[in-house]
């Protein structure tokens, strides 16, 4: 095993022995098939000039001196492409994403194994004892690291984050997927703007949305800044519509009108009617995705109007019982539903006095509602008692519990 | 066709309503950071320089302010626009080897002005009749404890209200009876005095001594490392430079209170001063019990202040040179490292401060030597990343700003040099 920081700046010389230049980097091209990718080429800095070599060139790598395997006058050069990574440049020093831990790590050393004189890039070290190695005392970090049996991060695991090309290096940021969409929102707001960028570019809608949901508000605004406004308009419609609207009260008014008007209808105007209402409101915090059903059905016939609401409403806490003017009369629990006779009427086991909140309530007043009477949503509903949405405990909640003020502050404030 | 005057007006209004929300919105940073610079050992320098010189060293305070205000603003604008600390970038453009040296300089240097800030506490706190140990322990633990439960929100806040305390200089300094005509009129040309050649060398060694105590490599490190806690947007990055100004303008502000308070009171009173506390006690007898109490206090914020916002710098700093989280927004969990180094060297330092044997004056002359070793390098590093196009793209230095940068650089380091040499050759 060996470290590109011992490699780095050693002398590179000839066929004859003659020596040319150091060694500057070390280039790898990933590779889907396998996770440890192959060194293809070096980088030799000649009289000042950075060189590109196929790897084919170099007789020995781990050499104290790297003797070549042409004349300094006939060597080969190495068509350096797009996806190549140069380890020194792009990964030792560098942020990655570690995708094992889902965190934001900075390298210290990257670990070169060679398995049948082949040399591939196995690890990278994130631990002290790199930062040791690389403060010149490798005698030292070599005993700490025989002592304490530091791992590193395997290069499976690690995502690079590069300035010129999107992350896509490997299999498609497979990893990435993976990881839980809060995970990802913390990586993201651990990242600087062009790689949450990159990392966001590489998920697809329904991640993206998920992502965003979980990050900061002010920060939301900053990161759907540069995507197109299709894509956009697709996370938006992803995405609940109580934060859709949140997203959008924090864009610029020309883009939120352009991006409503790229939505689906029906979720555009679900957001519509959210952002009408000011953002400390019920009507502001609350969410367009509930059920309500009509008081004439029975129990059998109400699980069946459930199911073919199943593709809109995400999560069911309470069901709504609505008279003809969808002035609501009732709720009941899928509890209540479950063990309901199939031809009873949903009147006949719905809880008739409901708690409400009002459509301009002050979020405090909604907060304070849900805590009292223990509730997982209360329902909005407008002086004539029609129904608005509901306002679920977690979106209550996030007003009155201090550390969790930050997060739905006006961006103005923060 | 009539024009109204009213809806133009509204519309005037909204718009500068919105920049001053815009403003708010990124404000913090840099005035923290300012202020901070206006630490226990800060209102020492100041509280000497307006006792042994009077009204004339109000002059070099205008190109103080100047000084500091360029240099935030480039630490401010690297961050916006990077999105990166100060730290981050040394790291990553530098290598290992020169983050370790910038750290251990930062680390030394900020454990001997922690030394200094509570060792002013524990004499200030002696002055007002508050026992010493306990008064140390106290600030130690709630500054701890601001840090580790409070979110960057919080501790702003904190921090933005501590601010206000600085009033108490403006108080001292109307009770000690100035001549205001004469301060202020100093501030534009240095007048007033009989320029012998005592007076001359004290002017240009206690002058060169106030800009090493307000430009700083933690301040240097600090503010970068602040703001890119708040994550201020890009788009509001000029908002954030004119921030960086006004907090340089803000510091100096109150720093002219303190020269005017002391110069007023004591000035050719032939009393030398050695410290803050021994200038709140000089006043007394001319300004008046209040007033005297009011710079004690002022002390003791200062040294509050510094306390918490230098041993910020440090844990921040190693956070974005070795890669472990660092936020005031992350639990004790996540950034156990970083909540950890901060409070570990507010106990060295109040260990010294109250147990020590070591005299204050070797610590400041050790403190003000690692800085100026440090603050070359520091402004190397600045400028070379400031200057560098691929990262700062459009907000790269331009002409102007790259020679008026390099030449405050060069002036800041040359007063900490010869600051360092008075200090051993005694000039």
């Amino acid at each position: 095993m060996a470290y590109l920081s011992e490699i780095i700046g050693r002398p590179v010389t000839d066929l004859d022995g003659k020596a040319v230049g150091k060694l500057k980097d070390v280039i790898v091209r990933p590779w889907a098939e396998f996770p440890h990718p192959l060194i293809e080429g070096v980088a030799i800095e000649i009289k000042g000039e950075m060189n590109f070599l196929p790897f084919s060139a170099v007789a020995a790598l781990l050499s104290p001196v790297i003797p070549l395997k042409y004349r300094s006058d006939e060597t080969p050069s190495f068509d350096l492409k797009d996806q190549d990574v140069l380890l020194s440049r792009d990964v030792l020093d560098k942020q990655i994403i570690d995708t094992d831990g889902a965190r934001v790590v900075r390298v210290n050393d990257v670990e070169l194994v060679r398995v049948n004189g082949t040399i591939y890039i196995s690890n990278v070290d994130v631990s002290w004892i790199g930062i040791i190695r690389r403060l010149g005392l490798p005698g030292l970090a070599h005993f700490l690291a025989g002592h304490l049996h530091q791992k590193g991060i395997a290069w499976d695991d690690v995502e690079l984050m590069r300035r010129d090309q999107s992350m896509q290096l490997r299999v498609p940021a497979e990893k990435l997927h993976e990881l839980h969409p809060a995970d990802l929102a913390e990586i993201v707001s651990d990242l600087n703007k062009m790689e949450s960028g990159q990392l966001l570019d590489s998920l697809d809608v329904k991640h993206l949305a998920d992502t965003l949901e979980e990050v900061e508000p002010e920060f939301q605004a900053e990161l759907v800044e540069h995507m197109t406004d299709e894509k956009v308009a697709d996370v938006l419609e992803e995405m609940e519509p109580d934060e859709a609207a949140d997203l959008l009260g924090d864009l610029p008014k020309g883009r939120k009108e352009d991006l409503l008007a790229l939505m689906e209808k029906d979720e555009a105007d679900d957001v519509r009617k959210l952002l009408a209402y000011p953002e400390d409101s019920a009507g502001g915090i609350m969410t367009t995705d509930y059920a309500a059903i009509p008081a004439n059905l029975t129990a059998s016939e109400a699980i069946k109007a459930l199911r073919g609401m199943a593709e809109d409403v995400e999560t069911m806490f309470y069901v709504y019982v609505l008279d003809e003017e969808e002035r609501l009369i009732g709720a009941f629990s899928l509890n209540n539903l479950i063990f309901a006779k199939p031809g009873q009427l949903v009147t006949e086991f719905m809880s008739s006095r409901i708690i409400t909140v009002n459509l301009t309530d002050d979020q405090e007043t909604v907060a304070q509602t849900v805590a009292k009477y223990d509730l997982v949503a209360v329902p909005v509903v407008d002086d004539q008692n029609r129904l608005h949405g509901i306002v679920t405990a977690d979106d209550a909640l996030d007003k009155i519990i201090p550390t969790a003020w930050k997060k739905r502050l006006p961006r103005f404030y923060r | 066709m009539t024009l109204s005057a009213a809806p133009v007006r509204r519309r005037f209004i909204a718009r500068y309503w919105k920049s001053i929300l815009l403003f708010l919105s990124v404000f913090g940073p840099a005035t923290i950071t300012a202020m901070a610079d206006n630490d226990a050992g800060g209102v020492a320098t100041y509280s000497i320089a307006g006792a042994q010189l009077g009204y004339p060293i109000l002059f070099p305070l205008v190109i103080i302010t100047i000084l500091l205000g360029v240099t935030q603003e480039m630490g401010m604008r690297l961050t916006v626009i990077t999105r990166k600390g100060l730290g981050d970038l040394i790291r990553e453009k530098f290598g290992v080897k020169a983050a370790m040296f910038m750290f251990g300089c930062l680390l030394i240097a900020n454990l001997g002005t922690l030394v200094t800030e509570l060792s002013a506490v524990k004499t200030t706190a002696a002055m007002l009749n508050i026992p010493a140990i306990p008064a140390v322990v106290v600030i130690v633990v709630v500054s701890f404890f601001l840090i580790v439960k409070g979110n960057y929100k919080a501790t702003q806040t904190f921090m933005l209200f501590a601010c206000l305390f600085f009033l108490a200089y403006i108080f001292s300094a109307i009770k000690a009876r100035p001549d205001w005509g004469l301060a202020v009129s100093n501030l534009a040309y240095p007048h007033g005095v009989t320029w012998d050649a005592k007076y001359t060398r004290d002017f240009l060694v206690i002058g060169m001594g106030v800009l090493g105590t307000t430009i700083t490599p933690w301040g240097q490190f600090f503010i970068s490392s602040f703001a890119f806690d708040k994550k201020i947007e890009k788009g509001k990055v000029n908002y954030s430079q004119l921030e960086a100004y006004w907090g340089a303008f803000l510091t100096d502000f109150f720093s002219f209170f303190m020269i005017v308070a002391t110069a007023a009171a004591l000035f050719g009173s032939g009393k030398p001063l050695l410290d803050g506390i021994q200038a709140a006690k000089a006043i007394e007898p001319i300004a008046g019990n209040l007033a005297s109490e009011l710079f004690a206090i002022g002390i003791l914020n200062a040294g509050f202040m510094g306390l918490v916002v230098v041993s910020l710098s440090t844990a921040y700093a190693f956070a974005e040179f070795f890669g472990v989280s660092g936020s005031l927004n992350d639990s004790f969990k996540k950034s156990k490292v970083f909540y950890i180094l901060f409070g570990i060297q507010m106990v060295a330092a109040a260990a010294v401060a109250l147990f020590g044997n070591i005299s204050l004056f070797r610590i400041a002359v050790f403190t003000q030597t690692i800085n100026a070793v440090a603050l070359p390098v520091v402004f190397y590093y600045l400028l070379k990343l400031t200057n560098d196009r691929s990262l700062m793209g459009e907000f790269v230095n331009n002409k102007f700003q790259k020679y008026f940068a390099v030449t405050c650089s060069i002036l800041i380091v040359i007063a900490s040099i010869f600051t360092v040499a008075t200090f051993f050759f005694k000039v």
